[in-house]
Parts: structure tokens; sequence; C-alpha cells
């Protein structure tokens, strides 16, 4: 059994008779696939699979609705900085020139 | 085509009539792409499908975004290597009449809104289409035998209620016609269409109305009873296995009747 984090979920890629299954926590994504192929093979299909089912984009994180900053009526949520996929567009976007 | 060893796609396939296509499926030897808008319903219907003993995965999919739809056909053919079976069952109903006047003054104190009208042709017509639209891409591609369902309804005929929903269905029902005149032309062969327009189905929705309207419903219905969404499911086995099908949209009715005893 093969166990991965990917987008914050956890997944497993199980062996049921000849084919595998993919769980994501107790949840069965799929069942019975790449029946007869290798352990390794099986495995790096089921991970591409993941990543095509559940794809990952922009992900919005936030806002944090008990930030304390408002001005006058409008109060502003800022994203949590802190989390892992959050991205600053400054270094991690291709299409931004780095400095 | 035969349905064992084939690989299918059913939108809406987390409950109803999708769920039932689904599982008729898996029984003759399909595997299975549900594709549905709640993961909930999803993990149950894949669930009970590896309990079956089948094969089949599951991707949460809003039909209307070309992401979404661009994302289930890729995930299908990850999984299973080719792309066969297409059944279009995802729908949803927002019913209300175009006009409602006030009964004192008679003049119109509602009329249907857009929030009633566009989601309606966005799943209903807009999903099916893109649906259609990217599973027949992959099929041709692929050299794949296949076959497109969209799914109507006898309310195409024109239900009052239902002008959103009405008109989708008659466009869906219209479908297999353009589509496999235009396949003629381009010389596409290995992938038919064919429209299934269900009766009043007893799916949990219709199976939860007003008892009494239900009664209603059944008295118009020559078979006397609602229809089994195992028996949708069972005519688009049919349409899959007979070749001869194609280009047109079978009812499934039971017989439903205008009063008067004109079928509708």
């Amino acid at each position: 059994m093969k166990s991965f984090t990917y987008n914050d979920m956890q997944f497993t890629v199980e062996k049921a008779g000849n084919a595998w299954d993919i769980k994501n926590g107790a949840a069965i994504v799929a069942a019975g696939l790449f029946p007869g192929v290798a352990d390794a093979d099986a495995e790096a299909k089921a991970v591409a699979l993941v990543k095509t089912i559940f794809p990952v984009g922009v992900k919005v994180v936030g806002p944090d609705v008990n930030h304390p900053i408002t001005v006058g009526d409008i109060k502003y949520f800022p994203p949590a900085v802190n989390h892992a996929n959050f991205v600053y567009w400054n270094k991690d976007s291709s299409s931004q020139a780095k400095w | 085509m035969e349905i064992k060893g084939k690989v299918a796609l059913v939108t809406g396939g987390g409950n109803g009539i999708g769920e039932a296509v689904a599982k008729y499926l898996v029984k003759n030897g399909a595997k299975l792409a549900i594709v549905d808008m709640s993961q909930k319903n999803i993990d149950r219907v894949v669930g009970e499908i590896k309990a079956m003993g089948g094969e089949a995965i599951g991707v949460q999919g809003n039909v209307t975004s070309e992401a979404d739809t661009a994302k289930f056909v890729k995930a299908t053919v990850e999984a299973f290597g080719q792309l066969n079976i297409v059944v279009a069952c995802a729908g949803i109903i927002k019913d209300s009449f175009l006009l409602t006047l006030d009964k004192e003054t008679g003049k119109v104190s509602r009329k249907m809104g857009l929030d009633k009208w566009q989601p309606v042709l966005d799943v209903n017509l807009t999903g099916t289409f893109l649906t259609l639209r990217d599973c027949a891409e992959a099929m041709v591609n692929g050299g794949w035998e296949g076959i497109l369902v969209p799914i109507s309804s006898v309310n195409k005929a024109g239900q009052t209620g239902q002008l959103n929903y009405s008109s989708t269905k008659v466009a869906d029902a219209l479908l297999p016609k353009i589509i496999i005149g235009e396949f003629l032309i381009r010389g596409i062969k290995n992938v038919r269409c064919v429209g299934i327009a269900p009766g009043y189905t007893a799916t949990p929705m219709v199976a939860g109305m007003n008892q009494d309207a239900l009664k209603a419903i059944c008295a118009d219905v020559h078979l006397g009873r609602l229809i089994e969404p195992e028996e949708i499911a069972r005519a688009i086995g049919h349409a899959i296995e007979n070749e001869a099908i194609n280009a047109t949209t079978l009812e499934v009715t039971g017989g439903l009747c205008y009063k008067g005893g004109i079928a509708k």
C-alpha cells in the first residue's frame, strides 16, 4: 500500500486482488483499476490519476474572518500567508520577472 | 455494441436515473466513471459499485464548466484507457410560470427571473453539449466505438411551469439528429447518438412529491405507475446494444397521456 499527500488530502493506493483501489481517507476514489499492472506502475498511474481528478489551480486560503483590521465600515481580510499553498505572485509565478 | 468490457461515463451518476444507469452498466460488465456535483453521492455510488465487484472512478465535476468536462473525460481515459458510452444525466429543475398575476388587480405581480431560467439552461443544455462534445472528441481521436446518450424528458412536449426545463429538453431531444447528421458529413462512423426521454420516473425527487399530485400524474399513465429508474437504464442498455437505433430520441413513459387519452 502506498500513501501520499496531495493538495492537503491523504490518499492511499491499495491492491485489491489483481487490481488497485485508490482511497481518499475512507472514501473510495477508484475501484478495480489497472488490473495486472505491476506495483510501481500502478502506483505511478494512481498518483497521476489523482492529480487529474483533484487538480490544483489557485487555492483560495482565507479569508481570515477573525482579523481585527478595519477601515471605517470595511473590514479587510488578508490571506493566510503562512499557509503551505500560499503563492507569492512575484516569487512563484512563472509569468512574472524574478527580482 | 456490447456493453461488457466497455467504458462508460455517467454525469449526474450520484443519484436518481444516473445512479441506476451506472449500476445497470456495471452489472452488464462496463467500467464506470461517475461524475456528480456531490462528492458525498460519488463516494457512496463508487463504494457500492466496488461492493458489486465493479470497476469505477468518481470525479466531482460541474458540467457547465469546460475545465471540468475536460477533467472528467481525461480522468476516465487515464483510468480505463478508452471511452465508449456517455450518458448525460446531469439535470436540474427550477419551476416557475413566465408570469404570475395579482389576484385582485389582474396585473403582473411576478415574472420568471434569470435566476430560474439561466441555471436550467446552463446545466441541462450547455452541460449536455459540453459533455457530449468533449466525450465525442475523445472517442473520435481515440478511434473507439462509442455512443452518446443525451437525456431529454417527456416534458419536451411543453409542460406548463417548466418553460425553462421544457425548452432545454426539447433541445436535448434534437441533439442526436443534428450530431449524427454532422458525423455523416464529417465521415465519423464510430460514434452513434441516441437520446432517451423518460416519463415520470420514481427518482427520490419525484417520489418525494405531494402524494395527491403523484396520484394525479399516475392516473394519466397507461401503465398506472411511475417508471422505475432501472427501466430507463434498461432502455439505455438496449439503445447501446442495438446499433440500428441512431439519430433519434426514444420515449420511455409507460404511456403518458393528456386528459382524454391522447398519448403525449
